[in-house]
């Protein structure tokens, strides 16, 4: 696999949507090629920070009693 | 001796089963909607809603499948039909006006990891995440916040699986660069020179 190829499938391999055939072609170039190995580690650090921050945020408790109100008459 | 437990109702059932299967992701719900409609009173609404006609349609619903994804589809048909019109969203970027480019080629001498990220707080990263134009953010919250598949995604938005992973491109790129400018406005990071 050229870097050309591993870039194209980057996402799609941290999202873990590739084939097994196609994620095990990607692995083995990332352990072979220092420069797309450290743009995946970059990439999977970004991932990781806005999810966390993004999930910081959940239902209010006030929308949640009122949802039970109106489902169970709470 | 112990009286026999009562056997459950259908009601009480139906009601055990809501609250294992859907009520368990209704911080799922809000955050899908609070990016949705851009402000917590709308997205309240949404919810509120969305968990209504969930548990009025229950039935239809198979358990044990996808009930994340089966909510999202209400919640997002939902706002399609009922409030997208009339919902005040905070502006968003015109994306044919940004200039894509890889933000790790501008980081990969300074801070090749990514650290500066992590300087900036919650809120931020949302109100870059509302700046996304619509088919962008919700395709991204979609994928990187509540980390649905590339399937589920096209089934919630009703559209190919391509498109999800076109949009997914474009609106991780547009987002990394929001917050790689305001990383460089607040000193976060030294903007690469030329």
């Amino acid at each position: 696999m050229k870097c050309r190829d591993c870039l194209e499938h980057l996402y799609e391999f941290l999202d873990r949507e590739l084939t097994p055939t196609l994620e095990q072609e990607v692995r083995e170039h990332l352990e072979g090629c220092e420069p797309c190995a450290d743009l995946a580690d970059f990439e999977t650090f970004y991932l990781k920070f806005v999810q966390a921050r993004c999930r910081a945020q959940g239902a209010p408790p006030a929308l949640r009693r009122r949802i039970l109100h109106e489902l169970f008459d709470e | 001796m112990a009286a026999p437990t009562p056997a459950p109702t259908p009601v009480d059932a139906k009601r055990e089963s809501f609250e294992r299967e859907a009520l368990v992701h209704l911080d799922a719900l809000y955050r899908v909607a609070r990016r949705l409609t851009g402000n917590s009173a709308d997205a309240d609404d949404l919810v509120q809603e969305t968990i209504l006609k969930a548990y009025r349609a229950w039935d239809q619903y198979e358990q044990g499948t996808n009930a994340k994804g089966w909510l999202l589809t209400i919640l997002r048909n939902a706002f399609i039909n009922e409030y997208r019109r009339r919902v005040r969203h905070p502006e968003t970027v015109d994306i044919d006006a940004i200039e894509p480019f890889a933000v790790f080629d501008q980081v990969q001498d300074d801070d090749p990891q990514g650290k500066f990220f992590d300087r900036i707080v919650d809120d931020e990263v949302l109100r870059a995440v509302d700046q996304l134009p619509e088919s962008f953010r919700e395709t991204v919250v979609l994928s990187d916040v509540e980390g649905m598949s590339y399937q589920d995604i096209a089934k919630i938005l009703g559209v190919p699986v391509g498109t999800v992973k076109s949009r997914l491109f474009r609106g991780r790129q547009l987002l990394q660069k929001q917050l790689y400018d305001y990383a460089v406005t607040n000193g976060y990071i030294r903007r690469k020179d030329g």
